[in-house]
This record gives C-alpha cells, sequence and structure tokens, in this order.
C-alpha cells in the first residue's frame, strides 16, 4: 500500500506583491457588507464570493488575506471556504459548464449531456481545457429540475439541455467577450 | 382517475404568476414593486384571495394587530412549514422568549431558508424568480409579529439569477421605505405600544452545501463558519444566530403570511384538507408542488394539500399524463429524503399524513419526481446514495462512514457483483442512520434512511434480481451461486 504524505509545514505558497483583497474591495465590503453581520467573521462568506468573483479562484494568499481583513485565524477561513463546493482554491476556466447528475436529471438522461461536453470540449468530468477557457463539472441538484436534464452554463440556467443545445451554449460562450468572472493569470 | 375536485379554484401563492392549473407559464416576468403595489383588480390578478394592494397586508398586520395577536392569527391558521418538516408556523413563532419589560430583548433574528437544495425541489424559485415582493412582504410581517429587526435571506449559491432578483427587490423596498430604519412602511404607527418597528433585511448567498439547509446549519453559515449542523436542544428559537433568538422559515411558508393576514385563518382553513388522523394538525392552504421525471408536462403547480398524485400526474391542468404513454413505476415523495411512493401508491393524497398512511418520510418539499416503468430503481438508489454521501457533512459517524458505505453498497448491486446478503447489509445500514434511531446530529441521515430503505423495500424484487444468491445453512455460509 502506498504511503499518502502530506506536508502541510513545508507548503509552498504562490505568493506575489499586490494583495489579492485590493484596497477597493475592502472600502467596498466595509461599507456594505461589514455592517450586515454581529460579527466580522459574519461577512467571511460575502468576502470569499467578492474575492472569487473578481478573480476567478481564492488563491492561498487571498485567504490569508481575507482572515486578516475579518480577523480570523488563516485555518478558519480555509476551515470555512474548503467547506463548500463553490469556492474554488485551485483555479478554474474562465467558463464552468456545470451538469446537473442528481435524480430528475440522471432518469432524463443527463449522461449524454455531459457526453456531449466531454466530447465539445475534449476533456473529462473535473478537467479544464489546456487553454484555461472550461471547466466541466457534475454538480447535485441544481433546482431545475423540470427542465432535466438541466446544466448551469457559468451563471445561466440552461434547461431541457439536449447535445445539440448544450454545444451551442458552450460556444456562446467560447465568443463571448466576458461574462464577468475576470480571469487574471 | 380519482374523483377529487380541487376546492381552491383560484391561485393565492400564484395570482401574480400565470401557474398551472391557473394560468399558462408562458406569460411569466418579474413582478416589480410598482406593479406589486398596485391593487390586484387594476392589475387584472384575481381577487378572490385578495383585494388589496402589495404591502398593504403588512400595513393591516401592523396597524391592526399586535405582535402576539399577529402570531395567534397565524397560529389558528395552522400554517405549517413548507420546507420540510410541516411544523407550525404560529407555533414556532410563539416559541421566542417574551422581550423584557422595557420591550428591548435584544436583538433577534429571521433567517429565510432560501437553500432548496434538496434534489427534485425546485418550487421557492417560482416564487424568487417572479414574485419576490410577495416573500419580502411575508418576512415584514414575520418580523413584525416575533419583534424582530434583522432578517437574512440565505439563498443557495447557484442561485444566482435569484439572488439578483431578490437583491434588486429588497433595493426596491428600501427605496420605498417599506424596510430600513425609519421603521416599516416609512415608519407608521404600529399598534405595538404606537411605535414604528424597524426591519433590515440582507441577502446572504450559500456556497454549494445542501446541509446549509439545515437549519441550524444555516445559521453556522451566516456566521461565516462551515454549515456544521448545532445539536438541539437549544433550539434556535431560544438561542440561535450569533447566540439570539432565531426563527427560521421557509421561502413558500412566508409567502402565504400576507393572504393569511389580510383574508383571516378561518378562509385559509378553506383551502387543504384535514387530517385523517385524530387529534392531527390540519394541512390547510395550498401548496406548490413541483412535478420531474417522466410526465408530458413537468413543472410547478398550485394545489390544495390533499391532491392524489395521480391527478397531479393524470390530470388535464396538471401534467397531463405520463410521457409516452408509459407506466407509472414510482415517485420521489416530495425531496429525494421522503423516500419513495411505490407503484401501488399513486393515489396517494399529497398532504401532511402522506407519512403515515404510505410509508415514507413525510410530505416534505411536495416536490415529487415521477418515474416510468422503464426506470432502473437500482440506479435511482444508487444516485440518490451518492448525494447523501457527498452531501454528509461528516461530523457523525453513522451518517460519515453509513452513507460512503451505502454507496459502495449500491455500486456493487448495480454492477450485479453483490450477494444477497448484501441486501440484508445496505437495509441494516441504511436503518442504523438518523436521528429518528437517534444516532446523528441533523436529518440528513434519516433522509439517507428513508430514501434507500423505502426503495429497496418497495422494489425488492429488481434487488434481488441483481445479486448472486447466497446459500446459508444452519447460519453458515456455504457457497455462492
Ligand atoms: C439536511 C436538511 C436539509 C434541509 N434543506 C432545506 C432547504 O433547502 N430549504 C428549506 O426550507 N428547508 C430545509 N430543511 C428544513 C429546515 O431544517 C427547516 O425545517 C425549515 O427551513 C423550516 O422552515 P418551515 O418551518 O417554514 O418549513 C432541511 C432540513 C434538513 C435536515
Ligand atoms: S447527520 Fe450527517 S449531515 Fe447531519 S450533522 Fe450528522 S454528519 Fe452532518
Ligand atoms: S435533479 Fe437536476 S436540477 Fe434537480
Amino acid at each position: 500500500m502506498a504511503w499518502i504524505t502530506k506536508n502541510s509545514a513545508g507548503m509552498k505558497i504562490p505568493r506575489r506583491s499586490e494583495p489579492y483583497l485590493t484596497e477597493a474591495l475592502k472600502s467596498e465590503l466595509t461599507r456594505t457588507i461589514l455592517p450586515r453581520y454581529e460579527t466580522r467573521r459574519g461577512a467571511l462568506l460575502p468576502t470569499l464570493h467578492a474575492v472569487q468573483h473578481e478573480w476567478g479562484w481564492i488563491p492561498w494568499q487571498a485567504l490569508e488575506e481575507v482572515a486578516a481583513f475579518l480577523n480570523v485565524a488563516p485555518a478558519e477561513a480555509w476551515d470555512t471556504a474548503s467547506f463548500y463546493e463553490e469556492f474554488w482554491l485551485q483555479p478554474k476556466g474562465t467558463n464552468v459548464i456545470a451538469v446537473c447528475r442528481s435524480i430528475a436529471c440522471e432518469v432524463c438522461d443527463h449522461k449524454k449531456i455531459t457526453q456531449a461536453c466531454k466530447e465539445k470540449l475534449g476533456i473529462e468530468v473535473g478537467e479544464t481545457t489546456d487553454d484555461g477557457k472550461f471547466t466541466l463539472v457534475e454538480l447535485e441538484c441544481l433546482g431545475l429540475c423540470e427542465g432535466a436534464p438541466a446544466c448551469l452554463v457559468n451563471e445561466d440556467m440552461h434547461m431541457c439541455a439536449t447535445p445539440e443545445s448544450i454545444t451551442k451554449a458552450i460556444d456562446q460562450a467560447k465568443n463571448a467577450p466576458s461574462h464577468g468572472h475576470g480571469h487574471h493569470h | 382517475m380519482s374523483t377529487w375536485t380541487r376546492k381552491t379554484d383560484y391561485p393565492i401563492l400564484t395570482r401574480r404568476i400565470p401557474c398551472w392549473p391557473f394560468g399558462d407559464p408562458k406569460g411569466r416576468r418579474t413582478i416589480s414593486i410598482d406593479e406589486y403595489m398596485k391593487p390586484p383588480a387594476e392589475m387584472g390578478w384575481d381577487t378572490r384571495a385578495g383585494t388589496l394592494a402589495g404591502y398593504e397586508s403588512l400595513r393591516k398586520a401592523i396597524t391592526t394587530y399586535s405582535p402576539d395577536e399577529l402570531v395567534e392569527v397565524v397560529k389558528k391558521a395552522n400554517l405549517r412549514g413548507r420546507g420540510g418538516a410541516g411544523f407550525p408556523a404560529g407555533m414556532k413563532w410563539s416559541f421566542l422568549p417574551k422581550p423584557d419589560a422595557n420591550g428591548d430583548g435584544g436583538q433577534r433574528y429571521l433567517a429565510i431558508n432560501a437553500d432548496e437544495s434538496e434534489p427534485a425541489s425546485f418550487k421557492d424559485r417560482l416564487l424568487m424568480d417572479f414574485d419576490p415582493h410577495l416573500v419580502l412582504e411575508g418576512i415584514a410581517i414575520a418580523c413584525y409579529a416575533c419583534r424582530i429587526q434583522t432578517a437574512y435571506f440565505y439563498i443557495r449559491g447557484e442561485y444566482h439569477h435569484q439572488a439578483k432578483v431578490m437583491e434588486n427587490a429588497i433595493r426596491e423596498a428600501y427605496a420605498r421605505g417599506i424596510f430600513g430604519k425609519q421603521g416599516l412602511l416609512q415608519g407608521a404607527k404600529t399598534k405595538n405600544r404606537d411605535q414604528a418597528w424597524a426591519v433590515d433585511v440582507h441577502l446572504h448567498r450559500g456556497a454549494g452545501a445542501y446541509i446549509c439547509g439545515e437549519e441550524t446549519g444555516l445559521l453556522e453559515s451566516i456566521e461565516g463558519k462551515r454549515g456544521w449542523p448545532r445539536n438541539k436542544p437549544p433550539f434556535p428559537a431560544i438561542k440561535g444566530l450569533f447566540g439570539r433568538p432565531t426563527i427560521i422559515n421557509n421561502v413558500e411558508t412566508l409567502a402565504h403570511v400576507p393572504s393569511v393576514v389580510e383574508m383571516g385563518p378561518e378562509w385559509f382553513a378553506g383551502q387543504g384538507c384535514n387530517s385523517s388522523f385524530q387529534g392531527a394538525p390540519p394541512s390547510w392552504g395550498t401548496k406548490l408542488m413541483g412535478v420531474s421525471g417522466h410526465v408530458n408536462r413537468p413543472g410547478v403547480f398550485e394545489c390544495d394539500l390533499g391532491i392524489p398524485l395521480r391527478v397531479l400526474i393524470e390530470g388535464k391542468d396538471y401534467c397531463q399524463g405520463m410521457r409516452g404513454g408509459k407506466k407509472f413505476k414510482g415517485a420521489i415523495a416530495g425531496g429525494i429524503s421522503m423516500g419513495v411512493l411505490g407503484p401501488d401508491q399513486m393515489d396517494a393524497e399529497m398532504d401532511f399524513d402522506i407519512g403515515r398512511k404510505y410509508n415514507v418520510l413525510g410530505l416534505g418539499t411536495a416536490c415529487p419526481t415521477v418515474f416510468d416503468e422503464d426506470t432502473d430503481m437500482v440506479a435511482v438508489a444508487r444516485n440518490i446514495a451518492r448525494f447523501y454521501k457527498h452531501e454528509s457533512c461528516g461530523q457523525c459517524t453513522p451518517c460519515r462512514e453509513g452513507s460512503g458505505w451505502l454507496y459502495q453498497l449500491l455500486c456493487k448491486i448495480e454492477r450485479g457483483d453483490a450477494k444477497s446478503k448484501d441486501l440484508d447489509l445496505a437495509l441494516e445500514v441504511a436503518t442504523s442512520m438518523g436521528t429518528m434511531p437517534g444516532t446523528t446530529i441533523c436529518g440528513l441521515a434519516d433522509g439517507n434512511n428513508w430514501a434507500v430503505r423505502t426503495i429497496m423495500n418497495k422494489y425488492p424484487v429488481e434487488f434481488e434480481a441483481r445479486v448472486k444468491r447466497t446459500y446459508v445453512q444452519v447460519g453458515l455460509t456455504v457457497g455462492v451461486g
């Protein structure tokens, strides 16, 4: 049996000199979000959402900055961030295609939708295309069950999907200039 | 076809949102605050569920009732929670501690549960998409009744569009002075010692975790933590968000409140049905039911509680029958956690008695996924088991380990690699997890238990056909055939 070794102490954290949690973001959050919560930590989810919205994902350095901003330990920020599936702690593609795999969609043949995405993008579920443009995931029920099989193309609901409709949606996303998630490499 | 006829021949929750059986969804759009605040007659909306313009039920609530009187109204209406458990909202509200003598009991919170992540459930989305102010009016009334000043609208992360609609509606309502520090409705004098009552509403987005729909997981998530459900007691009404008394209600539950206030509990009792069990609370009111799966016309329907599943599936005003004329094989009772209704249970009445009558966990979200005769129920069980394995928060051993074990067993059964004793093992694992056997903190494990167990029990032949028989002699396994 193989060993899995974890080397937290020696973990290399890529760093850069400019902060991810910019002064502009901080002042926006201080003005609009912090007053909503009784504790600073209460603002953690909205802050993580804001960081992810800005950068497309949440780098470790950003987590440290968020932790300092909200007076929590970096481990606590990590603890929360890693719990939620929607927070990306590794870079993802500019566009995310999420195919629902839960019950209504499975019995309405979600498999052919996933298959069409795989073929179109040339990747497996959980992978990102080499050009960094697309990530393909399968998620649990998206709450769009009357339109099974259903997907999310970035933030847009895509219901009653067919291999043709999802292929077309991918093409449209590819050609769209930007959909709001600035992904700065 | 059963002889059931609907009692309520007009839309209540959906009167501004064309919705079957009353209207065609094609004409749906989001209702702005300007439209919402017009008298329904002027807008061409049905007036049988009330003639008051939007936010006038709120005015009626705060000017004619004290908070305690309002709680009594909702209690009398027996408005049962629409989020899954069916707990009467008025009763829940009355559990809040009384504020101290000078009326200042410190902060209390309302958390609106818009997490809607239970697979097969999508009915709250309709209200958020198209009639956000109805939900906000219900929230405002609930806050006054419970003497709450801050409400958090907890919406699942995947509802991007709905979060924008709600955020915009909240902004509109603030701009009109409905919420904000001047007090509800531009600081209108309330019957509560003649003082205005100020309410703030904040949208809080989740980030893809089913467990945050569990009420205490939801509170943890608002506090910026992982959504680990809390041990109860203390119940949130005593010690909830930030350690303060907190009420958690589902979106649809709150959306019922404005019409209950306008029309009164007696009117509310005219919809839905009574319980057929002596002493059990009634199933009054209408309910949004979201049907998905193998039907001709899936969607959200506003129905009297008590509508037979058969009518919902076959009725021409409802789903218009099974897709491709196939035979009915079964249906998720209402969100996968409730378990399945079997092939002989199509006449099940969709009300809060359904659990006791049809051997499912309960009505849940009243969102059935319908399966036709070609559906592989072993695959259904495997799909569902995967969901719980994926979503278990990992705090309790029976749930964390049991859900993974069940999933593996079901995969093995599906592949045809299992032996018949694996069926017993799967049932045993399922049965041993949940708050009802008392082994876990929250109800996620009960959902897993009921979902897997009812499928295995109601379709035994399908499971047996997939396994190799184990020959047992005097308790000893002697061979596998
Ligand atoms: C695992 C789990 C998930 C739940 N998810 C939801 C949900 O997404 N939405 C909801 O309204 N209630 C959900 N509930 C039920 C809530 O805990 C709670 O009973 C409900 O929000 C109370 O509101 P109500 O009384 O108005 O129905 C869930 C419960 C459990 C155990
Ligand atoms: S029952 Fe499962 S989901 Fe609920 S608290 Fe325990 S481990 Fe978490
Ligand atoms: S099961 Fe796929 S959206 Fe609900």
